[in-house]
């Protein structure tokens, strides 16, 4: 491999690895909050529902 | 909103940067081309060494507050240190194969103690996934993250201390700081991207903390969710035994 092909490289996969991780970061920090706002959603409609047992 | 702004700013700065570093610098004279892969190697090895700072300095923060916006922080710089600590041991096999002849040497001081620096993160980073309560996590990931710590200027250091491949440092030494041995097109190519590297690493650390945020968050509902269950479950017979209770005589 040439000098530049290992520039390639090594520019690629930092750059590219930085990018992925953003993106990925990204995704899962929508869906954590869906989630996480599902979860509350839930947890207020349990409240606020008279228990049937009762 | 802010956030979003800091990474696109982050993102046209490394570019930029790049750019600049691939395209307008030129060759260096013994290195040729190779030498380009120093801009993005340098600024992530610096990057590594300050995500496990901040991964050392908030273990403390949370052995002293309790607070687990600490151990947030913590594990927003381990995860991200990781990264920063692969993509610098990529950058320098990829510089090491054509200007030292060899991608790895085992018996480099440098090389060694970061590969070491990688596992003990990745370590750190596993022992988290051992128990689910926050606390004990916490406690458990703050004193391997302060452990793991004792690592960083024992790789910075290493060039000084003990003869290896790895050259001694470039910038970082004190007597070259108002006179570097590279050229000043060099280090300002090496800056530019520092700083550009430096702007996607705020970003990355803010969006992680709030990830870990929003996990313990998710957490928390399911703990409480399964303790209030647990106590429906034990409440239920229990009412109704006493609904069928038979008055005492």
């Amino acid at each position: 491999m040439t000098d530049v092909g290992f520039v390639v490289a090594a520019y690629t996969v930092i750059l590219g690895g930085i990018g992925l991780y953003a993106a990925r970061l990204v995704r899962r920090l929508r869906t954590a909050r869906q989630a996480s706002l599902q979860i509350r959603r839930a947890a207020d409609a349990a409240l606020s529902a008279p228990d049937e047992r009762r | 909103m802010k956030t979003r702004v800091l990474g696109f700013a982050g993102l046209a700065a490394v570019t930029a940067a790049a750019i600049y570093g691939l395209f307008v610098v030129p060759a260096d004279l013994n290195q040729g081309d190779a030498q380009r892969i120093m801009y993005v190697h340098v600024a992530s090895a610096w990057l590594a060494y300050a995500s496990f700072g901040v991964t050392a300095l908030a273990g403390i923060g949370y052995l002293w507050k309790r607070d687990l916006r600490f151990d947030a922080v913590a594990l927003a710089g381990a995860e991200v240190g990781v990264m920063f600590t692969a993509f610098a041991i990529w950058g320098g096999m990829m510089w090491g194969r054509p200007v030292w002849g060899v991608y790895w040497q085992w018996e480099d001081p440098r090389l060694t103690t970061t590969a070491l620096l990688l596992a003990l993160y990745v370590g750190y980073l596993l022992l988290r996934r051992l128990t689910d309560d926050p606390a004990r996590r916490a406690s458990r990931a703050a004193v391997v993250g302060l452990i793991a710590a004792v690592d960083i200027p024992i790789v910075h250091f290493s060039v000084i201390w003990w003869r290896g491949l790895h050259q001694g440092p470039t910038i970082g030494d004190p007597g070259k700081i108002l006179n570097p041995s590279a050229p000043l097109l060099f280090v300002a190519a090496l800056m530019a991207m520092v700083a550009a590297f430096t702007l996607v690493w705020v970003y990355l650390m803010i969006r992680r903390y709030q990830l870990a945020r929003v996990d313990w968050q998710i957490e928390e509902h399911g703990r409480l969710g399964r303790i209030t269950a647990a106590r429906r479950a034990g409440m239920a017979p229990a009412a109704t035994t006493a609904g069928n209770e038979e008055p005492a005589s």
